[in-house]
């Protein structure tokens, strides 16, 4: 067992420094598109090509619902301009009675994770949470398998019409103080698999909404920040399409260059 | 002494009258017979035993004289007080549970003869317990195994009575005839059939002898009593028999083998070597072993709690060797002390067994089942059974603050003492008896929280359990008494083993209450071999609270070691109920000062992984909770038929998987069936002697007169 | 055997009874037959002749049901379909699962979405719609029921008990799930037992079900993309381009070199991500923290470094048909292809040291058996059939892309245990560094894309995906909407060897036998 222990010791500390300092490594997250003002065929081409309404035509702007993004990319080819973040904090606040969580939660918060139909990319990303890199429990985070114990429940998925019942009872089964937190965007709007006869339109039609995450699948990064919101450890982004322009925030690398002209010295063509 | 010959005649005349008024009455008021007279008999019988124990000088009467055969004597010392104490407790609880359990019964059988018989068992167990001499005392017995038997098939239509009575009928009369036989032995070694001549010469007896009176009345005795090599009938017969019964046949006669053994090698035939102490230490230490591990993987309530007194005998007799080997070894103080554990836990033994038989039958009548498998959720349904039962399940897991714990804790203890003893092999054998016993009381834990969880807690597993009621008076009563005497013994376990040892101290010669129980309340003056130092600790630790209220020795039990083993065990269930009750309500109050009215309870579903609907037939069950048990001691159940077929239709989808696996009891395996073919094959010997040839019995008669004629010329 | 003399068995067996039809340019052949030599022809084809039962794909046409027995060889032989037409008013066909038993699963799932009864199936009912949540005669895939028919409340139906088949004293139901243990997929199980070990397991899926097929029928190509790609978003790529083969089988379109050769290279790097995940999986469900710290550090590097190449950690985006979305350069696959390396070289560390750990190997060796027999019977796929022993590979027995000029090794072993199917996990590992090594020596510069023009066709796409065959039938009418979209992916034909692994084991077991057979019940549950 010792060389085990050695191996460990040799890795080393690999934890993100986030939430204290921003995550620079690549790779951490997909991104997401970011409103701007561009000529009016431009919109109207990139509204158009949005297979789920993500991209909102409004004449001379675009702007962005981040909750109905399911990352095709469509719109960040190289022949589209939008503007490409790489930031992960996308967390906010939906306006249902609840709020963030009292502040005795702030360092000791249970999380109970129900898959109500997800893909299992949402789920994995919510699993790796507690692996070395983002190790959700330097920050007092803790997942447990039992709504009893829970405080904060994370729901993954559309909820399909099987899991309505398993997930009323989930919730219910939660005692006060509870708060849900829906994560990805089958969870905010039922994403492609829209409401249908057996996939509903998101968590909202089902559960009371406290926090939303938005993303397909939202980062590790983009979920700790949805839990810091959660115990108001973290100031929610302002993402949703509302008229206002998405303020970037200051701790995150911002990316506002477009997608297609990264790619220098690209053999691409079409 | 003319006041207890008045009582005792008042209990005789109302267990005759009874037995009169059951033959005179109609059927329908059988069960108001036997609930007024028999629980009037028992309770009269229950404080004489009582006068018994605390009279100074045992009392002694001559019933009539037999010309040719001997005097027929009654003699009540405190020994047979305690037993005829519990016998009269046992019987007033099982009269007035019968009262509503005998109607059950009337549907196919007639009421009066079993009214009559209960109350002529109860004279006849009252007169086994005080008989003074041989004859007396193995005609009560007959008279006894008898009633018994009749009883035991009361239900004569059912195979299963018929058979479960005729092999207790059997094996007893076996074990009787070998008791008579070891009794008879010391008679004539004393030269008169009164057991007070027969104490007084047993000094003189060859050890050759002595050995054999014990092996004889030990096994014969043990039939009764339920110990392993012999008790092949008591499993069967304890869930054969009627349910009003059960309950007396449990707590009443399991306590006449065990006093049969008292009574002859502890009291009249002390045994001088360590070996019947040994004999009895390991019988009973296997016997509690193979008792509850049967009890624990058992699913019919009444078979399980068969087991559990089958256990329970096993431990009192463990209790009773350890005694009998430090009596032999001269430590009387010890011995004294391992007499009075066993006779403890009989006391126990007899209120905790009545207490669950009475709620298994009250569960029978109102729940239709007395399968675990088809129990469950009765905490809701029945709520006074349940907590009378939870009482009795407790007790017999020895949980603190009830009986159970203080004997099983004394028992343990007394084994531990064994570091006294000089020879290296009969420690080896305490410690393995002592591991044996304190596997037992793990597996008795096991063993009860499946009946209380399985039967009591969860979901209601058929519909004829959710239909039950609580039970009513009939059976509330008697387990309101028990559950309560059960509470008293254990929370006052200190005025109960100064009680019980005026009975033990003349039989073992030494006291042990002065061992167990230091009388802390007394002052300075109460504690001679108790250096002061030691003294004041004990009150430092608050041992004299409640010494102007409480009267007598005090309320902390001591276990002393001597020179060579210096060391202490205090136990006060007194003390801790007292703590735990104060600790409770400051945290009652603090809670509702604290937290206020405001905050509401709210009653959720139970939480089940989501599923839709959680259904009986998805909650663990009694078989699969003790299962783990069942594989590890395999060696013991060696279960013989395991039948796994899979029907498959097409090759892979399967219909059906079964298995049955059909353990069968150790004891008969090893005992009962070699026994049978034993006797059967000696039978088919000696039948080939029946050939039908005239000619052949002509030579027979020829050659037995020749013999006879033989030894009578060489004598 | 090849196709020529496949055709001439069949006519010497069924001398008019069965028709053939051979589609060359998709190595096709179809054997349409009737009710009466279904059964026959079906086992002959897996018994005698060494198919594989592929999929079962139920269409429901103007007039008449068309039900495709898809069954699959090597090379030379390719596809044979077996057709049955039925007009649409009879509803009984005669089911194929006594002797092909790896049909179980399909005909229940056809039963229960549209209706047919498949006479001789002893087990139908209860299958996708939970009888004690949708009321009888709700028939979801035919063409009369709207995809957007509302969630309508339901109540339990309160006579519905589970099935069982146990017959002991004390026998019980254990049920785990929906929502069990933190944080796995929602999945319900019925495990019968008498207290020790697993006697039966009855695993009841489609908690998850999302109606994937249903809600392709009348979308575009494009949309239905997306569909394939987020149904079980861990192997996204890989159901991204069984879509796009089978759209590009259809079309007839040609797909650039280049796109070929990087195709290889994202899906070895998704599948080596893959197993990292799963071996992961496996070192926690033994409770071995830091090997699982470890394989967690080398998944999030593999996760990152997809992100890095291709923008998304779980590669959305890239697979269309006609080629890939947009073009990655050589930089960017070299970084990529350096960092691969360095999780093998890490992943050959752990393995070094799970090696000798004894407590963990224990806990593995001879739990969870899957034997041959029994693999090949329930046509199992993917790496838990390669650790049985079947040497089923789709990139040697049908290869797509560049991998017929790529050096493939498969991995196998035999003892069909848990270690042996971690074994298979390393092995498929190193194969999948070495893949993408061929793959980035071999790229050169050239166009990715070709747009496929819109026919009407269908045909299926048939791509290894990690966790073993997917099978993707696509059906398109001219315009370039999707008629008919049949997914068989390779979680739902191992999900149906799960009780061969989980029964007569011990309830500790459970766990480590689930993460050895990684099943997905997302994939499953479409």
């Amino acid at each position: 067992m010792s060389k085990w222990v050695v191996r460990g010791l040799r890795t080393g500390i690999r934890s993100t420094a986030y939430p204290d300092a921003p995550e620079l490594a690549e790779g951490v997250s997909p991104g997401r598109p970011l409103p701007g003002a561009y000529p009016r065929d431009v919109v109207a081409s990139l509204a158009a090509r949005c297979p789920t309404g993500a991209l909102i035509d409004r004449g001379d702007r675009l702007d962005v619902d981040v909750g109905r993004c399911v990352h095709c990319y469509r719109c960040a080819r190289d022949d589209y301009p939008v503007g490409w973040s790489r930031d992960y904090e996308w967390a906010t606040l939906a306006d249902t009675r609840g709020g963030a969580l009292r502040s005795a939660f702030g360092g000791s918060l249970h999380v109970l994770v129900v898959d109500a139909g997800d893909c299992g990319a949402c789920l994995h990303e919510v699993e790796h949470l507690n692996n070395p890199y983002y190790n959700m429990h330097r920050l007092g985070f803790f997942l447990t398998p039992t709504p009893r114990h829970a405080d904060v429940l994370v729901v993954v998925g559309p909820v399909s019409d099987q899991m309505r019942v398993p997930l009323l009872k989930t919730y219910e089964a939660m005692p006060q103080p509870k708060r849900v937190v829906a994560v990805g965007a089958c969870a905010l709007s039922g994403s492609v698999f829209g409401p249908s006869f057996v996939s509903g339109a998101g968590v909202g039609d089902v559960l009371p909404v406290d926090v939303e995450v938005p993303g397909q699948p939202p980062p590790p990064l983009a979920v700790l920040h949805g839990l810091l919101v959660a115990v108001g450890r973290a100031s929610p982004a302002e993402l949703t399409a509302a008229g206002t322009p998405a303020a970037v925030s200051a701790t995150q690398p911002a990316d506002g260059v477009p997608a297609g002209a990264r790619r220098a010295g690209g053999s691409s063509s079409r | 002494m003319t006041t207890a010959a008045f009582w005792t005649a008042v209990f005789v005349a109302l267990c005759l009258a009874g037995a009169v008024a059951a033959l005179a009455l109609p059927d329908k008021r059988s069960p108001r017979v036997v609930a007024w007279f028999g629980g009037a008999a028992g309770l009269v019988l229950a404080a004489l035993g009582i006068a018994a124990l605390t009279a100074s000088s045992p009392w002694h009467a001559v019933l009539w004289t037999i010309p040719g055969m001997g005097v027929l004597t009654v003699r009540t010392d405190p020994l047979a007080g305690v037993f005829l104490a519990v016998t009269g407790v046992v019987f007033l609880a099982g009269s007035i549970f019968a009262y509503g359990a005998l109607p059950r019964l009337a549907r196919r059988y007639p009421m009066r003869g079993y009214a009559l018989m209960h109350l002529l068992l109860l004279l006849a167990v009252a007169w086994v317990l005080v008989a003074g001499d041989v004859f007396s005392f193995m005609v009560a017995w007959e008279i006894m195994s008898i009633l018994l038997y009749l009883l035991v098939m009361y239900e004569h239509e059912k195979e299963d009575s018929r058979r479960a009575a005729y092999l207790m009928l059997a094996v007893s009369e076996a074990g009787a005839l070998a008791a008579v036989l070891g009794l008879l032995l010391l008679a004539a070694h004393a030269g008169s059939l009164d057991f007070a001549r027969i104490q007084a010469t047993s000094a003189g007896l060859a050890g050759g002898l002595r050995l054999a009176v014990f092996l004889l009345t030990f096994f014969g005795f043990g039939v009764k009593a339920g110990l392993v090599p012999v008790n092949v009938w008591l499993p069967r017969a304890y869930a054969a028999a009627p349910a009003a019964f059960t309950p007396v046949l449990a707590g009443a006669t399991l306590n006449l083998g065990l006093y049969g053994i008292l009574r002859v090698d502890a009291d009249l035939a002390p045994p001088t070597t360590a070996g019947p102490g040994l004999v009895a230490l390991v019988v009973g230490a296997i016997t509690a072993l193979v008792g509850i591990l049967y009890a624990t993987t058992e699913d019919d309530l009444k078979t399980l709690l068969a087991h559990s007194s089958i256990e329970n005998a096993g431990i009192i007799t463990s209790a009773l060797g350890a005694g009998l080997v430090f009596g032999a070894a001269g430590l009387h103080g010890l011995a004294a002390m391992g007499l009075l554990v066993a006779l403890y836990h009989l006391v126990n033994h007899s209120l905790y067994k009545t207490l669950l038989y009475i709620g298994t039958g009250a569960v029978e009548e109102r729940a239709g089942a007395r399968h675990l498998d088809r129990l469950g959720g009765l905490i809701r349904l029945m709520p006074w059974t349940a907590l009378a039962m939870l009482v009795g399940v407790l007790s017999i897991a020895a949980m603190p603050p009830f009986n159970g714990f203080v004997s099983e804790w004394l028992t343990l203890q007394t084994m531990l003492r064994s570091a006294e003893l000089a020879s290296v092999g009969v420690k080896v054998v305490f410690a393995l008896s002592g591991a044996a016993l304190a596997l037992t009381a793990a597996l008795a834990v096991t063993c009860f929280a499946k009946v209380f969880a399985m039967g009591f807690l969860g979901v209601t597993r058929s519909e004829e359990a959710e239909r039950a009621r609580e039970t009513g008076a009939s059976g509330l009563a008697p387990m309101a008494i028990l559950a309560v005497l059960c509470l008293l013994l254990g929370v006052l376990p200190t005025y109960t083993i100064v009680s019980i040892d005026r009975a033990v101290s003349p039989v073992a010669g030494a006291s042990a209450a002065e061992q167990l129980v230091p009388p802390f309340f007394a002052g300075a003056a109460g504690h001679e071999g108790l250096p002061p130092s030691f003294v004041s600790d004990f009150h430092d630790l608050g041992a004299q609270v409640g010494q102007h209220v409480m009267p007598g020795p005090g309320l902390v039990m001591l276990h002393r070691g001597g020179e060579a083993n210096p060391v202490v065990f205090g136990a006060s269930p007194s003390y801790m109920i007292a703590v735990l009750a104060l600790l409770l309500g400051l945290l009652f109050l603090v809670v509702r000062l604290t937290v206020g009215r405001g905050r509401s309870l709210e009653r959720r579903e139970v939480w089940a992984g989501g599923i839709r609907r959680l259904l009986p037939e998805m909650t663990y069950t009694a078989t699969g909770f003790a299962n783990p048990v069942r594989v590890i001691f395999q060696a013991i159940f060696r279960p013989t038929v395991v039948a796994d077929t899979r029907e498959t239709v097409a090759e892979h989808f399967r219909e059906a998987i079964r298995r049955d696996a059909a353990t069968v009891y150790v004891v008969d395996r090893l005992v009962l069936t070699p026994s049978k073919r034993g006797a059967l094959a000696v039978a088919r010997t000696l039948a080939r002697l029946h050939h039908g040839r005239l000619n052949a019995y002509l030579a027979y008669l020829l050659i037995a007169l020749v013999l006879v004629l033989a030894i009578f010329a060489f004598r | 055997m090849t196709r020529v003399q496949l055709e001439r068995v069949v006519a010497e067996r069924w001398a008019g009874g069965v028709t053939c039809r051979r589609d060359e340019a998709r190595s096709v052949t179809e054997l349409t037959c009737a009710p009466a030599q279904l059964a026959e022809l079906c086992g002959a084809l897996s018994g005698e002749w060494g198919y594989v039962f592929a999929g079962l794909v139920v269409e429901e046409g103007e007039d008449a049901w068309e039900l495709r027995y898809a069954f699959l060889d090597g090379r030379p032989s390719g596809w044979a379909h077996v057709l049955l037409r039925r007009p649409l008013d009879e509803r009984n066909v005669p089911s194929v699962a006594a002797v092909v038993h790896a049909a179980d699963w399909h005909e229940r799932e056809a039963e229960d979405l549209f209706g047919l009864t498949f006479e001789g199936h002893p087990a139908l009912g209860d299958f996708v719609l939970h009888d004690d949540a949708w009321q009888e005669g709700v028939e979801p895939m035919r063409h009369a029921f709207p995809a957007d028919t509302p969630m309508a409340e339901r109540r339990p139906n309160r006579e519905w008990r589970p099935r069982r088949i146990v017959h002991a004293p004390g026998s019980f139901v254990m049920p785990i799930g929906p929502v069990f243990a933190g944080m796995a997929e929602s999945v319900h199980l019925h495990l019968e037992t008498v207290g020790e070990d697993v006697i039966r397991a009855f695993p009841r899926l489609f908690y998850k079900y999302r109606g994937v097929e249903k809600i392709a029928e009348g979308r575009k190509v494009d949309e239905a993309l997306l569909l394939a790609e987020r149904f079980s978003a861990t192997t996204a790529f890989a159901h991204g381009l069984a879509f796009a083969h089978a759209v590009e089988t259809v079309c007839a379109t040609d797909v650039p070199p280049r796109a070929r050769i990087l195709r290889v290279f994202i899906a070895e790097l998704e599948r080596l991500r893959h197993h990292a995940e799963a071996i992961a999986g496996i070192c926690s469900s033994t409770g071995l923290a830091v090997a699982a710290s470890q394989a967690g550090i080398i998944e999030e590097d593999l996760l990152r470094a997809s992100g890095a190449l291709a923008q998304h950690r779980y590669l959305f985006g890239l697979a269309v048909p006609g080629g890939l979305a947009r073009d990655l350069d050589d930089d960017a696959c070299s970084t990529a292809l350096g960092r691969a390396r360095d999780a093998v070289h890490d992943l050959d560390r752990l393995w070094g040291m799970l090696r000798l750990t004894s407590s963990f190997v224990d806990r593995l060796e001879e739990v969870g058996l899957i034997s041959e027999t029994d693999a090949r019977s329930h046509g199992l796929v993917g790496p838990i059939a390669r650790a049985s022993g079947i040497a089923r590979d789709l990139r040697l027995a049908q290869p797509y892309d560049a991998y017929g000029s790529l050096a493939v090794f498969p991995a196998l072993e035999h003892e069909g245990d848990g270690y042996a199917r971690l074994r298979v996990l390393f092995t498929e590992c190193y194969h999948a560094l070495r893949l993408m090594e061929q793959a980035h020596a071999a790229l050169e510069p050239g166009p990715v894309h070709t747009a496929p023009e819109m026919r009407a066709g269908a045909a299926f796409g048939a791509v290894e995906a990690p966790r073993g065959a997917a099978f993707h039938w696509v059906r398109l009418d001219g315009a370039g909407t999707v008629l008919r979209y049949r997914v068989v992916p390779p979680s739902f034909v191992n999900w149906h060897g799960f009780h061969l692994a989980v029964e007569d084991f011990a309830f500790q077991d459970l766990p480590i036998i689930l993460a050895t057979l990684d099943l997905s019940v997302a994939e499953n549950d479409r």
